[in-house]
């Protein structure tokens, strides 16, 4: 502790948990706003990465809720937020922001796109897994050309539903911080676009890394022209969200408000490590040169003529910097938005427990648990169409 | 119609008729009345039984007390904050008794150091300050007295006076140990307090046969670390001695 905060200021009430909960939504609105690209935007080189990042979309956005009720206690009141909706608390609801985006949303674009696979499968299929194929179908079975038209067709008007609904699901999470008027880290009206943002950039490099990852394991070749298109789509996205952080502190140094004194002591102080050497230089600026240096979407060839595999490397560290990176922007956001007191006067530290309903522990099982469901998912619903995976590696050469 | 539409449309028609049925079950009658919860809760909570009385209430019978209280650094804490309720106290006074706390964990509730409190509140470090001793043995409740470090001195030495007021010698003030001259004030460098020069001023509290209280550490001041003069060893500001 340092300086004068008010008794109540000494202990952080929004915890690693609530860290957590923005990052995963991030991913969700990131990821899907990717498999959106192919789908209605008709860039064929990341149709590979479609339907992974629909079911990566899927398995993060179930585990969302999860931090919020671990954090809240009483899991089973959680009900009560659709039963008797408070629509004065933009908190309350969000059951119904979760719930557009996963029933009307995620859920029937994930239908539409697997229903014609998903009545091959039953019928190919044995015992229990051919009725789970079955009743995923809802017994709609008839997959004649005029049928499986409705449902791309479907599907496209769904994912331009969808993209609003992905800007709401996460511009959401921002808005809540950005409406805390007494918080001067949080009150900004560009929260929910850099949210936003910073959404797109987190779900585009989980995706190049899942499907980096995938590929390799399959030991399938990975198409470097979808590779390629990704790394340009996430560059594009981290100049966005990079430009939009910008302007969003240059204007506070120019407004230079009350708060500026607290904020600069803050930022050199206690999210030092977090803010300028995780999120500004590991999380932005590395990855930032490195794409646009060899990612040959900017220049034909890159402005450094690099081998596929050396690219390879340098788009997985670059993606998994900027993991980090967005990590960090939560929390930067959540846990640096209450390490100052509102007397403007003092800092307080916060300690991450390690164990416990709030603690680390809980935090990594939280982060790995997404995966978990999404090898269920890919199990269940294979995202890849490049027939069935070879038992031994393919040989070199 | 694809085959599609109805059977979605039966899920959700499903979800959501299966929403306002929840709704119409769960929700209690009165939510909503009076504002975003349950309006009969009122009703619930006034039924609930009185325990507090009110320290007029105690006041009444407790008089002498209370006007203690009233006057003192205590003023602002009512009686039932540390006795506990006691409306059953007040309704049979004689064989119900209020509880009369001796544990230590009450009185930190308010005066553990911590760095949110202001300076000036009496606080202690409830692991160093006389361990397992319970407050009142030391400070009366109803007029508390916190040790003083006379402002001549604090004014310097705020450091010393800090780290003194959380110690075993808390409530030894600077004069104590220490003659200060008056020029000491105007010039403290050239005119220095007195630090005690004999063996036996420590002694007066902690020799073998001091008339001190039981709880003070002896020691034998002819075998105990001669030839030195207690403070060379020990820093009485923050004796670690239990």
């Amino acid at each position: 502790m340092q300086g004068y905060i008010y008794p109540n200021e000494f202990e952080l009430q929004w915890s690693l948990l609530i860290v957590l909960y923005p990052y995963l939504t991030g991913l969700v609105a990131g990821a899907f706003i990717l498999a959106s690209l192919e789908r209605v935007f008709n860039v064929k080189e990341v149709q590979p990465t479609y339907r992974l990042s629909l079911l990566t979309a899927l398995a993060f956005l179930l585990v969302a809720p999860l931090p919020l009720l671990a954090h809240l206690g009483h899991p089973e009141r959680s009900y009560e937020i659709f039963l008797t909706p408070n629509t004065n608390s933009a908190m309350a609801m969000f059951g119904f922001v979760y719930a557009w985006y996963l029933a009307v949303v995620l859920l029937l674009e994930v239908w539409f796109d697997y229903r014609k696979d998903m009545v091959l499968w039953a019928r190919e299929s044995r015992g229990v897994r051919r009725w789970i194929y079955y009743v995923l179908t809802l017994g709609a079975t008839d997959i004649s050309e005029k049928s499986l038209r409705f449902d791309d067709s479907a599907g496209r008007w769904i994912t331009v539903i969808g993209i609003p609904s992905a800007f709401l699901l996460h511009g959401y999470v921002g808005f809540i911080f950005g409406s805390i008027k007494a918080n001067p880290w949080w009150s900004s009206v560009l929260m929910p676009v850099v949210f936003l943002f910073s959404a797109m950039v987190s779900g585009i490099a989980l995706v190049l890394v899942l499907y980096m990852l995938t590929t390799m394991f399959r030991w399938r070749k990975i198409d470097m022209a979808c590779l390629d298109k990704l790394a340009q789509f996430l560059f594009y996205a981290l100049v966005v969200d990079f430009s939009l952080e910008a302007l969003d502190f240059i204007h506070r140094l120019y407004e230079s408000e009350e708060s500026i004194e607290i904020l600069r002591q803050l930022i050199e102080s206690r999210l030092f490590i977090s803010l300028i050497v995780l999120q500004v230089v590991m999380g932005t600026v590395i990855p930032l040169i490195a794409l646009a240096l060899v990612s040959p979407g900017l220049k034909k060839g890159g402005f450094l003529r690099t081998p596929p595999e050396l690219r390879q490397i340098i788009y997985l560290v670059a993606a998994v910097f900027i993991q980090i990176g967005i990590f960090s922007i939560r929390w930067n956001v959540v846990i640096g938005g209450q390490l100052f007191s509102k007397s403007l006067r003092g800092l307080t530290v916060y300690k991450v427990e390690l164990l416990g309903i709030e603690g680390l522990a809980m935090t990594i099982g939280l982060l790995l648990l997404p995966f978990v469901i999404l090898w269920v998912l890919v199990k269940l619903l294979p995202p890849w169409s490049d027939g069935p995976e070879p038992d031994t590696p393919p040989a070199s050469g | 119609m694809p085959q599609q539409v109805p059977r979605l449309a039966a899920v959700f028609a499903v979800a959501v008729i299966g929403l306002f049925v929840a709704r119409s079950l769960l929700v209690p009658d009165t939510f909503g009345d009076l504002g975003h919860y349950r309006a009969a809760a009122i009703d619930t909570i006034v039924a609930h039984p009185k325990e507090y009385a009110g320290h007029q209430e105690c006041t009444m019978c407790h008089r002498p007390i209370a006007e203690q209280r009233a006057a003192s650094n205590h003023r602002g804490v009512r009686c039932e904050v540390c006795h506990g309720p006691a409306a059953a106290h007040v309704a049979n006074p004689l064989e119900i008794k209020p509880a009369v706390p001796r544990e230590r964990d009450l009185c930190v509730l308010c005066h553990a150091y911590s760095p949110s409190r202001p300076t000036g509140f009496p606080q202690i470090d409830s692991v160093t300050h006389n361990p397992r001793m319970p407050c009142a043995g030391c400070h009366e409740p109803h007029a508390p007295e916190p040790p003083v470090t006379p402002r001549e001195c604090s004014a310097c030495h705020g450091q010393i006076a800090n780290q003194l007021a959380v110690s075993h010698h808390a409530e030894l003030n600077c004069g104590t140990c220490h003659e200060a001259p008056k020029e000491h004030r105007d010039n403290p460098r050239a005119v220095r307090p007195t630090k005690p020069a004999e063996r036996s001023f420590c002694g007066t509290c902690h020799a073998a046969d001091a008339r001190s209280s039981e709880r003070i550490p002896r020691i034998d001041l002819r075998s105990h670390g001669q030839p030195y003069v207690c403070w060379q060893c020990h820093y009485p500001h923050y004796p670690e001695a239990r």
